[in-house]
């Protein structure tokens, strides 16, 4: 009896310590009225800014749910507009590996929040600030910086190839009108 | 009508050449013992109540769950449960009663246990890979538990339908989790399957020919061929589902050219079917206990046969009646109606063969019997409310609403929960060697028969008065808290109906009445050998002479003779009158298959994650598979000289 308790208590601490925060979701982050993302006075404008004050929600980047609101908040509040889906248009890529002002969690919160020069608008007081924070992941996850679990997948509505029913028709050569018999042959 | 005429019950030895066989047959048949045994064991029996004990388990926690669910439920407004926390509750509820309780309960567990036992033979066909199909199951829910206690059980619902569980709209690893419990418990069905339709057309004691075999048996073999023909849909809708998240294919995916409703289609391919996996050996269950308990061959054994084959097959022709509600064109709407209807046909049949049985016996009512009257008044309202839904105007009104949940409480926990605890009562004796307690058992049947109506009966008004299913709260102005609150009192005598079960079968195992060979003064072969069977099953292997082989014997049924009895050695008959063929032999105790079963485990679970598990895993799974078939000598020169064509 006391081996198999025992078995169960090492089986029960195997399973508690891979808890993960990937599948953490977080359903009540305050309405979206109460919290907007407060506007930081502009200092410099650069890489090197420092973060502003620690109100980073650290489950934000780990969670897979946060991820993925973000990938849906990034189409709702039109990104896409300008950053397209993160190959760049308008807008830098956001899908390289360069990063003008900084490539951090925190530096992305930023420069959404405070906008940035030659176009980036500052969302200060228009976006709730958790939701900042998810679409900051999401940013950071298109150029691979998130682990691969927590990442999101494909978006269902952007083929990577032409899919083979959506080719324009083709016309072979048998294709041509056929001459039609009329009378069977005897 | 006769008693252990056919087969030489342990207790009954009356020669000592009797019992030198017994002690020989004991020892070529052992179970290796101790520890490392335990992992090696392959007998049917064995394995049997392993799957029953497993499958109970997982009622138990699945029952649990919806206690939760209950209790959620029971207040307006009540934040006991997070949204997604009640997400998670109610798709585990749903996955492990569906895949890891209720099919592996109706068909896995009972069949292995009794088919072998009821044709009169001395193991089922494949042990080693009934003994795979068992670990697999097991893995498969531990693994489901395992991820739910670590805030990653599914939550996208039982079924799972995409686009809500695919790459885009399910984030995390949940929706995979999902995808591969179902591929684990659908393996260890097909498994089981192979295994119960090889063991019936092959392994049947001489003289049960097609027309002589039990109810019970041939509703599981109409099962096993159900779920051959269902279970590869499901696997091939839920791979897909797992490709699409993890390996970027795009089956569906409408942008590209997939489809989204074909998930629906492969899917209830297999769940309707589903159904009748689960209900056709409660049914089978429901004659054989009826026969017994009425003191009677059962009415109408051929109607009853061909109702059982004919709803197989009609189970087949009507799976899109759960897809009314997606847009599908009229002219299939009409006809998945008729085809719905179509299937009273054979459940009225066979519910008036049983009342015939019933009203033209002398009825014994134990506690066995009282379970079937309470399936047919609980299955009975769930057929009828079947005939609502299977209308496509009312069904597009109670689509996914509490009308649809009260709907199938009643024909599932009717059709396969009732049937099974009566099965348990019937059956215990067998098991165990123990009495279960009468009076213990009419307060367990009457707990949950109150119980049941309390919680699910007022279901059909909420639907009606439109509560959606899966909601996590209501607001306390809609008109549902006071149903609500009567529900979840429901649950209170259910989940004492289930204790009171608990307490029987512990208090029974410790102290219960010794079980004679034939408490019930039952025909089945199963009651001819000792309780619980030994390893052998039986001392003489049996023939047959009527559907109920012990009320049908003659004074002097003869044995099978000329066995040999220092191997594992079985009897193979025809397939249609089950006339002797030949001998074969069986494969021993070995530990390959549980080591087969942890690599696939550990491939299955790996692919959840990297795709490029299922080809790393497939090396040492093919070394599991090497080694679980290597032969022995002695074993093919035994198998050569059975041989007679390659001796001359």
């Amino acid at each position: 009896m006391s081996f198999r308790s025992r078995e169960f208590f090492a089986f029960a601490l195997l399973v508690s310590l891979c808890a993960c925060k990937r599948e953490q979701r977080i359903f009540d982050p305050g309405s979206a009225a109460s919290q907007p993302a407060g506007a930081t006075p502009l200092t410099e404008v650069g890489a090197g800014t420092s973060p502003p004050p620690g109100n980073r929600p650290n489950a934000i980047a780990e969670s897979a749910y946060a991820v993925g609101e973000g990938k849906r908040l990034y189409q709702a509040y039109n990104c896409v507009g300008c950053h397209a889906n993160g190959g760049g248009a308008i807008g830098p890529a956001l899908m390289d590996s360069e990063w003008i002002y900084g490539s951090s969690l925190e530096q992305i919160h930023s420069t959404i929040v405070q906008g940035r020069p030659n176009g980036m608008p500052s969302f200060a007081g228009k976006i709730p600030d958790y939701q900042v924070w998810e679409i900051a992941a999401y940013v950071r996850s298109m150029s691979g910086q998130l682990p691969s679990d927590v990442a999101p997948s494909r978006s269902d509505h952007m083929p990577m190839v032409v899919p083979e029913q959506s080719r324009p028709k083709e016309h072979p050569g048998a294709e041509h009108p056929q001459p039609v018999i009329t009378e069977p042959q005897r | 009508m006769n008693e252990q005429h056919v087969v030489i019950a342990e207790e009954s030895y009356t020669t000592t050449s009797d019992a030198e066989r017994a002690a020989q047959l004991a020892k070529v048949w052992a179970e290796p013992s101790g520890f490392l045994g335990w992992f090696k064991a392959v007998h049917h029996t064995t394995i049997g109540k392993r799957y029953m004990v497993t499958a109970f388990g997982f009622f138990l926690a699945a029952g649990l769950l919806a206690g939760a669910m209950r209790l959620q439920l029971a207040f307006p407004e009540a934040h006991i449960m997070s949204p997604d926390l009640y997400n998670q509750v109610f798709t585990m509820h749903g996955s492990v009663m569906m895949f890891l309780f209720a099919v592996p309960m109706m068909f896995e567990a009972l069949s292995v246990y009794f088919v072998p036992l009821m044709v009169g033979t001395r193991n089922i066909a494949f042990p080693r890979l009934n003994a795979f199909s068992y670990y697999l199951f097991l893995f498969a829910g531990l693994m489901l538990f395992a991820f739910f206690f670590v805030n990653s059980g599914p939550d996208r619902g039982w079924f799972s339908y995409v686009p809500l569980s695919g790459p885009d709209y399910a984030p995390g690893k949940r929706a995979d989790i999902w995808a591969q419990l179902i591929t684990f418990t659908e393996i260890s069905g097909l498994c089981v399957a192979v295994e119960v339709i090889v063991t019936v057309f092959k392994l049947r004691a001489p003289g049960m020919s097609l027309n002589r075999i039990p109810i019970f048996v041939w509703g599981e073999v109409v099962t096993s061929f159900m779920v051959i023909f269902a279970m590869p849909g499901v696997v091939v809708a839920s791979t897909m589902l797992l490709l699409d998240r993890t390996a970027s294919t795009q089956f569906f995916n409408p942008a590209v050219g997939g489809d989204v409703l074909l998930f629906q289609h492969l899917f209830w391919w297999f769940g309707h079917p589903e159904v009748y996996i689960i209900f056709i050996p409660g049914t089978a269950i429901v004659s054989t206990i009826a026969a017994t308990f009425s003191r009677r061959h059962v009415f109408g054994y051929m109607a009853l046969v061909l109702s059982l084959i004919a709803t197989g097959f009609i189970a087949f022709g009507l799976w899109v009646h759960h897809m009314f509600a997606t847009g599908i064109p009229q002219m299939s709407e009409g006809f998945f109606t008729a085809a719905s209807m179509m299937i009273a046909i054979p459940a009225g049949t066979q519910i008036f063969c049983w009342l015939a049985t019933i009203l033209t016996g002398k009825v014994v009512l134990k506690t066995p019997m009282w379970w079937v009257l309470g399936f047919f008044f609980v299955f009975i309202i769930g057929g009828m409310t079947g005939i609502f839904v299977a209308s496509v105007p009312v069904d597009l009104q109670v689509h996914d609403t509490y009308f649809v949940v009260a709907h199938f409480h009643y024909v599932l926990i009717g059709g396969a929960v009732f049937p099974m605890f009566g099965a348990f009562a019937y059956w215990f004796p067998k098991l165990t060697g123990r009495m279960l307690s009468e009076m213990l058992g009419l307060w367990s049947f009457w707990l949950f028969t109150i119980g049941f109506n309390i919680t699910f009966f007022p279901m059909h008004i909420l639907g009606l008065r439109g509560m959606p299913r899966r909601v996590y709260t209501y607001p306390a102005d809609a008109g549902w808290t006071a149903l609500n609150q009567i529900e979840s009192v429901g649950y209170i005598f259910l989940f004492l109906g289930v204790a009171v079960f608990l307490y029987n079968v512990w208090h029974s195992l410790r102290r219960g009445e010794m079980a004679p060979a034939n408490p019930w003064q039952a025909g089945g072969l199963e009651w001819a050998t000792a309780s619980p069977p030994a390893t052998y099953n039986f001392l003489n292997m049996p023939t047959v002479n009527g559907s109920e082989p012990l009320w049908d014997a003659l004074p002097d049924q003869p044995v099978v003779s000329g066995m040999h009895e220092d191997v594992r050695e079985i009897v193979t008959t025809r397939i249609l009158d089950a006339e002797p063929e030949g001998r074969d032999e069986m494969p021993g105790p070995t530990a390959w298959p549980f080591i087969a079963a942890v690599v696939t485990t550990a491939l299955f679970i790996g692919s959840i994650f990297r795709p490029i598990a299922v080809s790393i895993g497939a090396i040492p799974l093919a070394i599991a598979l090497i080694g679980w078939f290597w032969p022995t000598r002695e074993e093919s020169q035994r198998r050569a000289r059975r041989n007679i064509w390659e001796q001359s």
